[in-house]
């Protein structure tokens, strides 16, 4: 099944092997000792994340070394900034709107003192 | 780790002309579309559970072509469900979120805090996921802080 980023990285598990792996490229038995989890279910979110293009994997001798890759996270930058500017947009237009009421005051109560 | 993204706004004006930009028809319909749409309140009812029903209207050239191409209608008809409401302080709704390719829509949470400073009105926007069977798919918002983190790391 194809995941999208977002169901990929819904699950708290793969989330925290992401988490791990923050820090660079590491084998399978690291990755286990660092997050709270048994080495099968690691290996299965590994597999997942792999399929979804999360991680890439290199193997050296018998060890298979995992690391993340960038694009899906340049997706999400990108999805996240999207949702942000349409707001920095509309508080653009926010304060513009604060300031028309500034200045419609202002001339207000110049017309009633002069 | 957050679910949540914030944006934070400081505004030189007394706090009630913010608190009316959001609680009033004339004052929503003055900001509240995106560039080059047109708002209009159907209804306001302001009060915990009540709605905020507008009309979002395609205006700008360039926007109405998109919505025509998008197979589209010009107008869309929308509503926000207000869940809290304390008057110069705090106002916060649901919204449906229905923006995301490939993703059923679901409830997004918003929460507007209002600060008075000496200087005017500081802005906290906060959107937060709800604990729904979506939430879930929410809570990558919360992977902002991490991505710049990932860059770092990435880039080294």
């Amino acid at each position: 099944m194809q995941m999208n980023v977002f169901e990929t990285l819904a699950d708290p598990m793969r989330r925290t092997i992401v988490e791990a792996l923050l820090g660079g490229e590491q084998a399978v038995g690291d990755i286990v000792d660092r997050v709270d989890i048994h080495q099968s279910g690691v290996s299965r979110h590994l597999r997942i994340l792999h399929e979804a293009g999360f991680v890439r994997v290199r193997p050296v001798g018998p060890r298979r070394l995992y690391s993340l890759r960038p694009e899906p996270f340049r997706e999400l930058d990108e999805w996240v900034s999207r949702y942000r500017s349409l707001w920095e947009a509309r508080l653009d237009r926010f304060a513009a709107e604060l300031n028309r009421r500034k200045k419609a005051r202002t001339l207000k109560g110049k017309e009633r003192r002069s | 780790m957050t679910k949540r993204i914030t944006i934070e706004r400081s505004f030189d004006a007394p706090i009630e002309d913010v608190w009316e930009l959001w609680t009033t028809k004339e004052g929503i319909e003055s900001w509240w579309g995106p560039e080059g749409f047109m708002v209009k309140v159907r209804k306001l009812d302001l009060r915990p559970g009540g709605d905020l029903e507008y009309a979002m209207i395609a205006t700008g050239a360039e926007q109405v072509e998109f919505m025509k191409k998008s197979g589209m209608p010009p107008t869309t008809e929308l509503r926000i469900r207000f869940t809290e409401i304390t008057t110069h302080r705090r106002l916060a709704y649901d919204q449906k979120a229905d923006f995301i390719p490939g993703t059923e829509p679901y409830d997004v949470a918003t929460t507007v805090d209002f600060h008075t400073t000496a200087a005017g009105v500081r802005m906290v926007l906060t959107f937060d996921a709800m604990h729904d069977e979506h939430w879930t798919k929410m809570a990558v918002m919360g992977w902002e802080s991490e991505l710049e983190k990932l860059r770092k790391a990435l880039q080294a």
